[in-house]
């Protein structure tokens, strides 16, 4: 078996498991109740699924010049991605929108630092 | 006609290009439609560089779904948080307009030339000259560089005094510091943050402004008195 | 602990490379895609991401307002320039071969199309922030839950 074969069945190894993810996250953010478990199931797999794929191409173009910038993206992937889902989450949760979880209540938003505060 | 991936992707970028289309002009959460308003830049981008555009698709992903989105926002906070419903009988007129439009544009799709013909006008005469002469006289392998700062560059200074136009417009209608925070958003009708009035934002540099800028600062402070009595 | 902090991070990884990018579309413009009016783009979406998790008082201590009026004018008179230093060599307006009209791999085009290239990136920069701080310091703070 050569080496390109080897190639090509990696890549297209890590591409179909980089596809998976990224469809068991749209299915997520349809099936999924609230807000929360969505964005879970968004930010989480979007980032592997993604980084999966671009590994993928990686490994198929080789020591490259594309596989270089192929890197880079996935740094920046890497870094914003979880960023960006962090970022929409914190914002929801300053917002004030509960999770939607049984008897659970999450606290307010300040509440849980300063207890004393009878605000609301 | 054949179905190759290209065709594919195409055809797929255009239906969703359709769907979010659709959804702009059917929500009515301003925020939501910035937002989507991003993604059609986003997808129209994808699409331009399945089409070999690739400067076209660098500049839609920069300026539609980079800038712009956030120019957007930033003139959604000033303004409502949701766009007015409006009656079935105002929508019919624009309606009209769009169904003539849709129908000339259908009829016009027989004349368009087959997509990437050399003899299509766009590409035969003067861009074939531009693509032949790039390499003898200007020496540079970008043809959209060369085409857009040297054989078109009376029209690249237009653009340039346009966007200069549109910042100084902004500028002599709003000012840098947005009349150093004297003038206050209303979104929905109520002030946020009411009470205690925000300090200006920059009293060094609001101190020594002409005398005419503060004289309308407190006609407009009157006004929004006025309104709220 | 402010609740941006995971942001602030990294935005300040972030944001050289932003401006380190737009400046390589803009001198690699020849090469590959892009261009003046994409990096001053790219450059003004960076500083706004800087306005945005910083606040937009720290990017006006970062990029000052003044500089925006000098630099917004300054592109379109480097462009406008360029123009009338061609006149003055004796071409028509905007005619680059006149910076170098010996040479044989059009050296003047190259001049000519950088400093063009330069002057648009200065006046996108430069009316893209101006227009982002005519909005945003209009915009009273916000806190979170007005959303």
């Amino acid at each position: 078996m050569s080496i390109e074969v080897l190639q090509m069945f990696i890549s297209a190894a890590l591409i179909v498991s980089g596809v998976f993810f990224v469809l068991a996250g749209s299915i997520g953010i349809i099936r999924l109740p609230d807000f929360y478990t969505r964005m879970h199931a968004a930010g989480m797999t979007d980032t592997l699924g993604a980084e999966l794929v671009i590994l993928g191409l990686m490994v198929q173009s080789g020591f490259t010049q594309t596989s270089l910038k192929l890197l880079l993206i996935a740094f920046f992937l890497f870094l914003t991605s979880p960023t960006a889902s962090h970022a929409v989450a914190n914002a929801a949760h300053q917002a004030g929108l509960k999770p939607l979880l049984g008897h659970f209540r999450a606290p307010n938003p300040g509440e849980a630092v300063v207890e004393e505060e009878e605000e609301h | 006609m054949h179905f190759s991936p290209i065709f594919i992707l195409d055809f797929g970028l255009m239906a969703m290009l359709l769907v979010v289309a659709f959804a702009v002009v059917r929500i009515r959460s301003l925020f939501a439609i910035v937002m989507l308003q991003g993604v059609y830049s986003l997808l129209s981008a994808a699409w331009f560089v399945s089409l070999d555009a690739v400067d076209v698709a660098f500049t839609e992903a920069a300026v539609g779904a980079g800038i712009s989105t956030v120019l957007m926002l930033g003139a959604m906070l000033l303004t409502d948080r949701q766009a007015k419903p409006i009656p079935v009988h105002q929508k019919m007129g624009p309606f009209l307009v769009v169904v003539v439009a849709g129908l000339a544009m259908f009829y016009a799709i027989g004349d368009m030339p087959a997509y990437g013909d050399a003899l299509s006008p766009a590409n035969a005469y003067i861009g074939a000259e531009y693509i032949e002469a790039t390499k003898r006289e200007i020496f540079i392998p970008n043809v959209v560089t060369a085409v857009l700062a040297s054989y078109r560059g009376y029209d690249t200074f237009g653009e340039t005094v346009v966007i200069f136009m549109a910042g100084l417009g902004v500028l002599l209608l709003l000012g840098l510091n947005g009349n150093a925070g004297k003038w206050r958003a209303k979104p929905n009708g109520h002030n946020i943050g009411e009470g205690a009035p925000t300090p200006a934002r920059n009293p060094v540099e609001n101190e020594p402004k002409p005398v005419a800028k503060s004289t309308k600062a407190k006609r407009t402070a009157k006004k929004t008195v006025g309104v709220k009595s | 602990m402010s609740p941006h902090l995971v942001l602030r991070v990294v935005a300040k990884m972030l944001i050289p490379l932003i401006a380190l990018f737009a400046f390589y579309v803009q001198f690699h413009g020849d090469f590959g895609p892009g261009g003046g009016f994409q990096a001053g783009v790219i450059l003004a979406a960076g500083i706004i991401l800087y306005a945005l998790v910083f606040g937009i008082d720290a990017a006006k201590k970062a990029v000052p307002p003044s500089w925006i009026r000098i630099g917004m004018s300054f592109g379109v008179l480097l462009y406008g320039g360029t123009g009338v230093a061609t006149w003055m060599l004796g071409g028509n307006f905007l005619d680059y071969t006149q910076f170098a009209p010996e040479s044989t791999h059009a050296a003047g085009q190259h001049w000519g199309i950088f400093a063009v290239e330069l002057g648009v990136f200065c006046t996108v920069t430069c009316a893209m922030l101006a227009i982002f701080y005519a909005f945003g310091s209009r915009t009273p703070e916000l806190s979170d839950e007005d959303w």
